[in-house]
């Protein structure tokens, strides 16, 4: 090549080199602004992009608070129990460890199974593993003298949710079971790190489902507490960075009685019904039992499949809380309340009477109503005919009232609506008018209804809540306290009084005397509990008819199902006359007021007032 | 011709730079490894003996090179299509060849036979090239490429190509056909992307764009890298305290993925300090380019520091995510005796082209 050739050879590599290199330049600013704008201008969200990568919180369960009755005897309590825990990434051989094992405390075929089958993933990713739970005092004896062997293993203390009375309060306190609903206090832990929450439970996370268990569920269980574990991508724990304690629930004291809630149970025995018991200056429910119960130990620790079934299917149903949500025909019961409508409306005077011939013909239709005693009480007024239970003036008075007048009265006595600040799932049932009824059945009102809600029996429909609650009410002369199983403070507390001007302190202290005359006089349809105590009591009895008859000969013949009887119901309250409890008492099929719900009354107000 | 036998030729600026670089690696790579000293040990052999290496081939003269340069390409060619039949499958893909105790990326040979090929064939072709050897050689690119390519290995025949097409753009290929063949590509590319790309390359370019559209699978490794990246800020977490270098969430930490790693414990200043060596050896080769003695040596020289930069380039481009994920060590500090001989390698050969003079001037 000629030297101006080479010249130019070289000139043109030049610009070329210089080309390439430029380009080589420009790449290398582009990297540097990326890096730049990683490094620098997002910095904190990738920060906090690795944090989220290493960082793996998991909560720290808290202990829930224990429930008192309100003599402080604990109804439900946090039992420890003992589980042998193993660190399975300080194990070499699995096989040597279980035969090691073995030889101090027997372990099953599935607990063994068990072991082998999580080992390798619990090691790999530095988790603990339980290979028996509930240890008893000769295991744990026996492993305590040789733990010095075990660097690998220990004994973890984890509690149980325990009643000493499992089947006595099951309604009133509810039972807890496992829960994965999300939880405020855990709301910045994702939901898949739950799995590896430090419980203290022995069955993970409980939550309340019936009871005060769920009505005070958010008091009970306290705040977790949240550890935070450093982690490599693999998801092995490798160190905790830091550690909220987790705060324990607050303790639940209640108005609930021990000894009478006792008394009810064991009156009741194996037949159905509700019996609720009331503080007059508290408004503190002291008894709240259902019959039949069930065992809420069983259902917080793990119930078979079968046996939740069984429960579920008992034709008895037990799950079904009578207290507060059975619907009975509040019967004769109701008939205090009936007469106080007759005298704020002026429809009738204490000293008002009327003939009663043992049953009442409705004039626009002809149709017969029967009283329970055949030919009669003869002339009977206010105070004889609650006595007696006349059911031929409480028809006669019912004739006469208007049926949407009549029902806001009994509004304010606590029918159709819930009674109980804090019970759960209480039924409020509804109250009877004729609005109700073209809502609901889509059918006209009819005087007759009117003269059956008289007699509480019809669209009339109480449970023993409302019953104790509308005894509550009649015992504390129209001032009341909202019943409710924990005591409010005295802010809190929902005083009542009832506003009707109609009623004078006259007509209070008649009603008392008559209801008291209903137990204490040799008339009454009480008279039989006059004997069973030693301070004066007030009551009404009633006997709830199921099948609408005629006659008592025809009743005969339907109480062989005993399905049919008449279900026995009294409201009862004392000592008189400044009582302080009020007790109400219903007993399927249990036919009389007076002779079969009475005693049960009776002994719940002793075991109160004789404390 | 005789040259003088006490006369060393050396270069001091790119020797100690690299050698620099190389000695920071080997931190780099204590920290990567989770402080696998064996694993550092061994490099650290390498990195001497490449030294010495580069050391002993830059005393070649460069016509050697000129003289030997078409049996060096047919033999690296042979040893491909060897790996192609005796190479061993590993992921997927057959990269390695073994002989006797030696077993070596063969591509690693191609990156600098072909472009020592192209410089011997084109240094004494007139100004413009004509069109017939143009043709030659974009044959012999486009061979070689599909040969690595096929392996399959996108990264290093892609760096493979971008050799070859250097050494004929430097060596004075027209411009009008430059223009027509960046069409042509532009209107092809399609096609190759159906054509030659494996479904898992696909994917990981259809990742770059999208990495959060598949987290776990490819995206995996191009967020992790942001993250340590992002997270090292202006000063980094310091040696050894990267959380996602050393709880491993960092994939591939002592290869393709150790920029990451200094980004993340060094920060913005420690890359910057980096990137401010590599780009002084890179303005060490532009001078001795521009300073050659002869056509073939700047061609030489050209071509192998300019892959030498796009296989900086890729690397890094790849782990901050401006480019999809292919095989791409980090030069002089990444894992790996192949790679870093052959850089020791095509190094040393600059040298004896930028260091030797001729001397008969013409």
């Amino acid at each position: 090549m000629i030297f101006e050739e080479r010249q130019l050879e070289k000139n043109n590599f030049t610009v070329r080199a210089i080309i390439l290199f430029a380009m080589v330049a420009i790449v290398f600013a582009m990297i540097l602004v990326r890096v730049f704008s990683l490094q620098i201008s997002s910095y904190t969200e990738y920060e906090l992009a690795a944090l989220n990568n290493k960082n793996y919180s998991v909560p720290v369960q808290a202990l829930r608070g224990e429930i008192y009755d309100r003599n402080g005897n604990a109804l439900v309590s946090n039992n420890p129990t003992f589980d042998l825990i193993a660190e399975p990434h300080l194990i070499e051989d699995p096989i040597i460890f279980l035969a090691k094992i073995s030889e101090i405390i027997a372990l099953s075929n599935i607990e063994q199974a068990n072991f082998l089958k999580l080992y390798l993933q619990k090691a790999s990713l530095n988790k603990e593993l339980v290979i028996k739970k509930s240890l008893t005092q000769q295991e744990i004896a026996r492993f305590k003298v040789r733990s010095f062997a075990f660097n690998n293993m220990f004994i973890g203390k984890r509690y149980r949710r325990v009643s000493k009375h499992p089947e006595l309060f099951a309604h009133a306190l509810g039972y807890t079971s496992r829960s994965d609903a999300t939880n405020q206090s855990l709301s910045d832990i994702p939901k898949n790190h739950w799995r590896d929450a430090e419980f203290i439970y022995a069955n993970g996370f409980i939550e309340g489902r019936t009871g005060l268990e769920e009505t005070y569920n958010s008091f009970l269980q306290g705040v977790h507490g949240k550890r935070i574990l450093e982690i490599n991508a693999k998801g092995r724990l490798l160190q905790s960075l830091n550690f909220t304690p987790p705060l324990r629930g607050s303790d639940l004291h209640t108005s609930l009685d021990l000894d009478a809630q006792k008394t009810a149970a064991k009156m009741l025995g194996a037949r159905k019904g509700g019996v609720v018991a009331m503080d007059l200056v508290t408004g503190g429910i002291n008894v709240l039992f259902s019959s039949p119960t069930y065992s809420i130990n069983k259902l917080a620790n793990g119930l078979s499949v079968d046996e939740f079934k069984e429960l579920l299917e008992d034709i008895n149903k037990p799950f079904f809380n009578r207290a507060v949500q059975g619907r009975y025909p509040p019967a004769s019961t109701i008939k205090p309340a009936i007469g106080m409508f007759g005298l704020a409306q002026g429809l009738i005077d204490w000293k008002y009477s009327i003939d009663d011939p043992g049953y009442f013909v409705l004039p626009d239709d002809g149709r017969v109503y029967r009283g329970w005693k055949k030919g009669g009480h003869g002339n009977v007024n206010l105070q004889k005919a609650l006595l007696i239970s006349s059911n031929t003036y409480f028809f006669t008075l019912a004739y006469r009232s208007d049926m949407s007048d009549l029902s806001d009265h009994l509004s304010k006595f606590g029918f159709g609506k819930k009674a109980c600040l804090d019970c759960f799932d209480e039924d409020p049932i509804f109250l009877p008018s004729p609005d109700w009824k073209l809502t609901n059945l889509n059918a006209s009102w009819f005087t007759g209804d009117t003269v059956n809600v008289g007699v509480g029996q019809g669209f009339a429909l109480a449970t023993p809540m409302q019953l104790a609650n509308y005894a509550s009410l009649l015992a504390n002369k129209g001032r009341f306290f909202k019943p409710s199983l924990v005591p409010f403070s005295q802010d809190d507390q929902q005083l009542q009084i009832w506003e009707d001007q109609n009623f004078s302190a006259f007509d209070w202290n008649q009603m008392h005397t008559a209801l008291t005359d209903v137990v204490e006089s040799d008339l009454g349809t009480g008279r039989r509990l006059k004997s069973l105590k030693n301070f004066k009591v007030a009551a009404k009895t009633g006997t709830a008819e199921l099948v609408s008859l005629d006659s008592k000969e025809a009743y005969e013949d339907v109480r062989g199902n005993i399905a049919n009887r008449d279900h026995a119901i009294i409201v009862a309250f004392g000592p008189m006359p400044n009582p302080r409890y009020a007790v109400s008492v219903v007993i399927e099929n249990g036919e009389s007021g007076g002779v079969v719900a009475g005693p049960v009354a009776i002994e719940v107000l002793k075991s109160l007032i004789n404390e | 011709m005789s040259k003088p036998l006490s006369k060393l030729y050396f270069d001091p600026y790119l020797f100690f730079s690299i050698a620099f670089v190389c000695i920071l690696g080997l931190f780099f790579l204590y920290s990567a490894s989770n402080t696998d000293l064996a694993i550092v040990t061994k490099q650290g052999v390498y990195v001497v003996v490449g030294l010495f290496l580069m050391l002993l081939i830059s005393q070649a003269e460069p016509d050697f090179f000129r003289r030997i340069s078409i049996r060096f390409y047919l033999l690296s060619t042979a040893l491909i299509i060897l790996t192609a039949f005796i190479g061993p499958e590993i992921n997927g893909a057959q990269r390695w060849v073994r002989i006797g105790y030696i077993s070596f990326q063969s591509s690693e040979l191609f990156k600098i036979a072909l472009p020592i090929f192209l410089a011997a064939f084109l240094c004494d072709k007139k100004l413009p090239i004509r069109g017939r050897d143009v043709l030659i050689t974009l044959f012999i690119i486009a061979a070689s490429f599909l040969l690595v390519a096929r392996q399959p290995d996108l990264g290093t025949a892609l760096i493979i190509l971008f050799s070859g097409v250097f050494v004929l753009f430097l060596s004075g290929l027209s411009w009008s056909f430059i223009g027509a063949a960046f069409a042509a590509f532009i209107i092809s590319s399609p096609f190759l992307w159906s054509l030659f790309l494996q479904p898992f390359q696909r994917q990981r370019i259809a990742t770059l764009f999208n990495p959060e559209s598949d987290p776990f699978g490819a995206g995996w490794n191009i967020i992790q890298s942001k993250i340590a990246i992002g997270s090292g800020g202006l000063f980094g977490k310091g040696f050894g305290m990267g959380s996602q270098t050393q709880l491993n969430f960092l994939p591939e930490t002592k290869t393709d993925f150790i920029f990451s790693v200094i980004g993340e414990e060094f920060g913005f200043v420690g890359v910057l300090f980096l990137l401010s060596i590599y780009l002084f050896i890179l303005m060490r080769c532009f001078y001795l380019a521009l300073n050659a003695r002869d056509r073939f040596c700047r061609l030489v020289i050209g071509g192998l520091s300019l892959t030498f930069a796009a296989n900086l380039l890729i690397n890094l481009s790849m782990v901050i995510g401006l480019l999809p994920v292919v095989g791409m060590p980090l030069p002089f500090i990444s894992r790996g005796g192949s790679s870093l001989l052959s850089l020791f390698f095509a190094f040393g050969i600059i040298i004896s082209m930028g260091t030797h003079k001729k001397f008969l001037p013409q």
